[in-house]
């Protein structure tokens, strides 16, 4: 009697005939892969749209961002230590623009009026006044629809910029053929429409006119109601307490300064949340796919029993099935996967589209979508490939017993 | 000479009250070259036998030798091993997958012994020659007849060049004239290409023409080398 070596009695199946193996299945079932893989494929396109869309538009706002640069301060008059409102001195604008971290600065006033179409005009429209000089468009980066804004040349003239929620409420879309507006029963000539602005909202919907024209022939005291501060992008934080005590030098604590690109970015985190709420919804998707791709191989375990008895006959071990089951729903659930990729770039990239931004959508969330669409795969075929492994080979072999 | 397989003593009992002798004691020789019938009536013992056999059971007691290879002690890889590299199987219902062309099928006989795919190949498509199957190589199963399809399964088994071949009613689902050629293909396998074969089969036609006969009553075996007639049960 021969003891066995094991070299010649050891079962063997190659790597490549492994994987082979484990696809086979997949091939003879078009139908059923394809619909099977739809859940996963749900589940991982939907989590890719939500990372897609948000980080597209996060992508689109930093940019803004970066456009109109985050070296723009804001210096507001706080309150009094009585808790009145407080006042910047009248000088506060041509001190600051003396700091040498400070690029430019620019004064605002806001005036209390009313805007209408014309004297005989009473709706009211919701606008406000404001009263600025030529600086303005360069300090905040202020871009122009049509017309000309306030400058050296018109700010002491009876005109007026509209911003674009202004125009179109006032039904002004053009500067051109010399529209007016009336302010406080005054007339105004309409030179110019701005575009909508990020980072002043406020201004959108306000009516710019010139400092020297409200100063000298109305009668308004430029007091300023802010100051817009463009500061050396490397000194943004050194510069903050100085344009405090250089606006107001006799009581500093009176002055607020911030930077408005702080609120937009703030609400790029608010948005967190709800990605968080959404990806946890697709991660919901994609657990039901797995449990669907498990579903369907135990289903596929019982129908194919002769085909494992026969494995099993030509000399298949028990880790030879099960591996090929557990192969067979990795791979359906990585094809699952790559179709979820493919469907959430797709989504992604039409609403991108439709709001004008880039498609911005992070490789580490594509590469993570399919290694979890074959780590679930891989998971969900574990307990079919444990039965398959474990029927009886004499059984199976058996014609439907 | 090493017999292709030896059972001494083998005995199974499956569980019940009192336990069901499907095999009681059983010594059976095979040797290279030889073709033998196991006949018996269903419920004789004779599939249990045919698992036994081809080690897809384990005898209660007794040995069970498959090219002079013990395999009490054997763990499932090496028994598996044994079964890919020495024993080969038809079935009565074929077992062709489907979806595969026929040479992949023929050459699934050796995708368990590690063997590269091109040599499976080629192998395959030699063992299609000897069944009268070559022109068919790349056609599916579904488009064959009943008697193609198991000269096919007959291709797989001898792929291998195994110690034995058990073929478990090879005939039962053939027609009388295909049954005839797929005997005869057997016998000349047998003949003139050193197959060792064991058919299981409860049909006396197949059993009658090969000269020797291991009759399979309640487990025990009558081994006969003696020419017919001898008496068989024959199941209605």
């Amino acid at each position: 009697m021969r003891r066995p070596t094991r070299s010649t009695t050891r079962s063997r199946l190659r790597l490549r005939d492994r994987f082979g193996t484990g696809l086979s299945g997949l091939g003879s079932r078009p139908g059923r892969t394809l619909l099977t893989a739809l859940g996963i494929a749900l589940g991982i396109a939907s989590m890719v749209t939500v990372v897609g869309i948000s980080s597209s538009s996060k992508a689109d706002l930093l940019a803004e961002l970066d456009a109109l640069g985050t070296n723009l301060l804001q210096v507001r008059p706080g309150q009094s230590l009585f808790g009145d409102e407080a006042v910047l001195p009248t000088d506060a604008a041509t001190m600051l623009r003396a700091v040498p971290t400070v690029l430019d600065a620019v004064g605002v006033t806001s005036i209390s009026g009313d805007v209408t179409r014309n004297e005989h005009d009473d709706d009211p429209y919701g606008l406000s006044v404001v009263a600025t000089d030529g600086r303005l468009v360069d300090v905040l980066q202020l871009e122009l629809a049509s017309g000309r804004s306030i400058d050296a040349e018109t700010q002491s003239l009876p005109v007026a910029v509209l911003g674009a929620v202004a125009a179109e409420r006032l039904a002004i879309a053009d500067a051109s053929g010399g529209p007016t507006v009336t302010i406080d029963s005054v007339k105004f000539q309409v030179i110019g429409i701005l575009k909508p602005h990020a980072l002043h909202p406020d201004l959108d919907r306000s009516v710019l006119i010139g400092e020297a024209h409200a100063r000298d022939d109305l009668g308004i005291d430029p007091n300023h109601s802010a100051v817009y501060v463009r500061v050396e992008p490397s000194l943004i934080e050194e510069s903050r307490p100085i344009l405090a005590r250089t606006a107001n030098p006799v009581s500093p604590n009176e002055v607020e300064v911030s930077r408005p690109s702080d609120a937009l970015e703030a609400q790029t985190k608010v948005d967190q949340n709800l990605q968080n709420l959404l990806l946890a919804l697709g991660g919901v998707a994609l657990l039901v796919g797995g449990v669907g791709i498990a579903n369907i191989m135990v289903i596929s375990v019982i129908e194919r029993r002769s085909e494992i008895g026969l494995r099993r006959a030509l000399g298949a071990t028990r880790g030879h099935i099960s591996s090929q089951f557990v192969i067979e729903a990795a791979a359906l659930s990585t094809l699952g996967g790559a179709l979820g990729l493919g469907m959430g770039v797709a989504a992604t990239w039409i609403y991108a589209d439709s709001q004008g931004w880039s498609l911005a959508i992070p490789v580490q969330a594509l590469l993570a979508g399919i290694a979890a669409a074959l780590a679930i795969g891989a998971f969900a075929g574990l307990y079919p490939a444990t039965k398959a492994a474990r029927l009886d080979p004499a059984d199976a072999v058996r014609p439907h017993g | 000479m090493t017999p292709a397989l030896e059972l001494r003593n083998v005995t199974r009992l499956y569980p019940g009250e009192p336990p069901i002798r499907a095999l009681d004691g059983v010594d059976l020789r095979i040797d290279p070259g030889e073709m033998i019938a196991i006949v018996g009536p269903s419920g004789s013992g004779k599939s249990t036998l045919l698992n036994i056999m081809g080690t897809l059971d384990r005898p209660t007691s007794g040995d069970v030798l498959i090219d002079g290879i013990d395999t009490a002690s054997l763990g499932d890889r090496q028994r598996s091993g044994l079964r890919s590299g020495r024993l080969g199987f038809i079935f009565q219902s074929f077992h062709l997958l489907e979806g595969m062309r026929v040479v992949d099928n023929v050459a699934n006989g050796l995708l368990y012994r590690g063997i590269d795919r091109s040599t499976r190949l080629k192998r395959a498509r030699e063992a299609l020659e000897l069944v009268g199957l070559a022109d068919r190589a790349a056609t599916r199963p579904p488009k064959l007849s009943g008697g193609q399809r198991q000269r096919v399964a007959i291709a797989r088994a001898l792929v291998g060049d195994p110690a034995l071949i058990l073929a478990d009613e090879p005939t039962g689902n053939l027609d009388s004239q295909t049954s005839e050629d797929i005997l005869e293909l057997l016998e000349d396998l047998n003949a003139h290409h050193g197959a060792t074969i064991a058919i299981i089969t409860h049909d006396l036609e197949v059993a009658e023409r090969i000269p020797r006969r291991i009759n399979v009553r309640d487990g025990r075996v009558e081994d006969t080398a003696a020419p017919p007639p001898i008496p068989v049960e024959v199941p209605a």
